[in-house]
């Protein structure tokens, strides 16, 4: 196969079209979208690409079925993708629940930028980090990336669809303004050299009639193709291991809900990414994502030249939460910090990590400009 | 110039000048060569007639910061792009600039590059690779060879010749 861009060498590019790129790499062959800054570069990428690899690229009138597009792709067998920012975030809510309901493997970018509403279009922002996780209505889970780099954005993407085929369930990128534009090299891996993650196919006609029921004991249904053979009824209403919808029916519900949000639980360690610096003596933890989880090891790095022990984790999925996890930071450390681009919403997850068992605090930043090291620096000593 | 672990290079000017273009060809030729290199812009809605500003962060070791803050080499091509940026270059940095176009307050090296563009090429458009040109052979941030292979695969089709010899046409200069 060949690929319209280059492969198995370091290019310098956008996070916008590094992501496109790992997607294609993937094996997307069906996007959706509707254009908004700051990630209509995917769109674009995507647009002149998927021709050339037998794929389908399609605006649609709106992000409300550009959602619906890619869960039908799925369902069709594609491995699909929409992107968009908060605005168009905002709207695919709806069918990203949708998606959660049906077990869907799709993979969506958000690319952050300042809100709500409109907001600061051009600007980066950490502020869809609640909306990514909960932004849809009932109890459910998903899995939500983080990346912080460039080479880290096309990463994260191939890893998206991988978990999304894995598990059956919509995955989302969290991406923001600023690496959707920055430039950076970004190595390409040889196709033959990423390992790919397929969905699980019912083997036969009897495994068919559960695309919803925990035939395997490892809670993931198999998920059958429409047209390839058969019947297969999808729904949003609560439906039954035969997908018959069960509105009224307390047990089935829960069955359904509880297998839906323990697939991902029951597998946290697979799926939760995340990298330390300086962390094992450290009695100061910052915590970060994202873009902003460069200016924290700047920040680290600095403060332990003036000899203070400070340490970094840095989250890479920031959803399932490790909240065990935090706890045993927080049992080490005298105090842990939390620099995000909104007015806290990680934060709240940490301290509910923490436990009471170190002090917690926000460094929040809003208005498009990301934390300087120094931002950091400086609230971290007034607190030595 | 002595390499420094991290070059923090800012391009200015306005709209129109090719700036960010030219912060890209830089960026991809240090990338050309296995560096880590890191490119951001930023510029006004206007396409031409406003500022335009493109940043360039080149390392051997990973590169965390994003824009520059303390600018090792300040390279302005219009007045309005040496203003709104002078105060990020370093005391001891190096401020390259259009002659004919800005007139800084500070030590300063450079020529008259648009003048050379037109002269030379025909075309004043080319303004921008020929003061990366300068820029190359006054600093040795990145080899002339790995800048014209970048220049090869960024610029518009059919245009290469004339980017690559204006670029030359800078790189001359700088050598004097």
């Amino acid at each position: 196969m060949k690929y319209p861009f280059p492969v198995g060498r370091s290019d310098f590019i956008q996070g916008d079209e590094a992501i496109a790129r790992a997607a294609i790499l993937a094996g997307c062959r069906f996007y959706a979208g509707y254009p908004i800054t700051p990630a209509s570069e995917i769109f674009e990428a995507m647009a002149l690409y998927m021709p050339l690899v037998d794929g389908v690229s399609i605006q649609m009138e709106d992000e409300l079925a550009s959602m619906a597009a890619i869960i039908g792709a799925s369902w069709a067998g594609a491995k699909a993708m929409t992107a968009t920012s908060g605005p168009g975030f905002s709207l695919m809510q709806e069918n990203l629940g949708y998606a959660i309901m049906t077990e869907t493997p799709v993979v969506v970018v958000d690319v952050q930028r300042g809100g709500p509403s409109t907001g600061q279009p051009t600007l980066g922002a950490q502020g869809d980090v609640m909306q990514s996780i909960w932004g849809t209505h009932g109890d459910h889970s998903l899995i939500v990336l983080t990346p912080a780099t460039v080479q880290e954005a096309f990463d994260m993407t191939i890893r998206a669809f991988n978990l999304a085929e894995k598990y059956r369930t919509p995955v989302v990128l969290l991406t923001d303004a600023e690496i959707a534009h920055m430039r950076e090299r970004v190595y390409t891996p040889n196709p033959e050299d990423i390992e790919l993650v397929y969905r699980k196919l019912p083997a036969n006609k009897e495994e068919a009639q559960y695309p919803f029921g925990n035939i395997h004991g490892d809670m993931i249904p198999p998920m059958p193709i429409f047209g390839k053979g058969y019947r297969t009824y999808v729904t949003g209403l609560t439906h039954d291991e035969k997908g018959r919808p069960k509105t009224v029916d307390a047990e089935v519900h829960e069955r359904l809900i509880r297998r839906i949000i323990d697939k991902l639980e029951k597998n946290k360690e697979d799926i939760i990414a995340y990298e330390t610096f300086d962390l094992d003596d450290a009695e100061i933890a910052i915590i970060s994502y994202g873009i902003v989880a460069r200016s924290a090891i700047r920040a680290v790095k600095r403060l332990r030249e003036e000899g203070i022990k400070a340490g970094l984790l840095k989250l890479n999925t920031i959803w399932p939460f490790d909240f065990e996890m935090i706890e045993g930071i927080a049992e080490q450390v005298n105090r842990i910090y939390v620099p995000e681009m909104n007015l806290g919403q990680v934060y709240h997850l940490v301290k509910e990590g923490a436990n009471g068992k170190a002090e917690v605090e926000l460094i929040p930043k809003i208005g498009g400009e990301i934390h300087t090291p120094m931002d950091i620096i400086e609230r971290v000593k007034r607190g030595v | 110039m002595v390499w420094v672990m991290i070059m923090q290079i800012r391009l200015a000017g306005i709209g129109g000048q090719g700036v960010i273009l030219a912060g890209v060809i830089l960026g991809e030729a240090a990338a050309i060569e296995g560096l880590n290199v890191l490119q951001t812009q930023d510029y006004g809605s206007a396409s031409r007639g406003g500022h335009s500003i493109a940043d360039i962060i080149i390392s051997k070791e990973p590169i965390y910061d994003l824009i520059v803050t303390k600018a090792d080499v300040l390279v302005a091509l219009a007045q309005l792009g040496y203003d709104s940026t002078k105060e990020e270059l370093k005391g001891e940095g190096i401020l390259i600039i259009d002659t004919d176009l800005v007139k800084p307050d500070r030590e300063y090296i450079g020529a008259p590059f648009t003048r050379l563009a037109e002269e030379n090429t025909g075309l004043a458009l080319t303004v921008n690779m020929v003061a990366l040109g300068y820029l190359v052979a006054k600093t040795g941030v990145v080899k002339k060879e790995s800048v014209e292979e970048a220049i090869r695969r960024r610029v518009p089709k059919g245009t290469e010749e004339v980017n690559v010899k204006a670029f030359r046409v800078g790189y001359e200069e700088g050598l004097k």
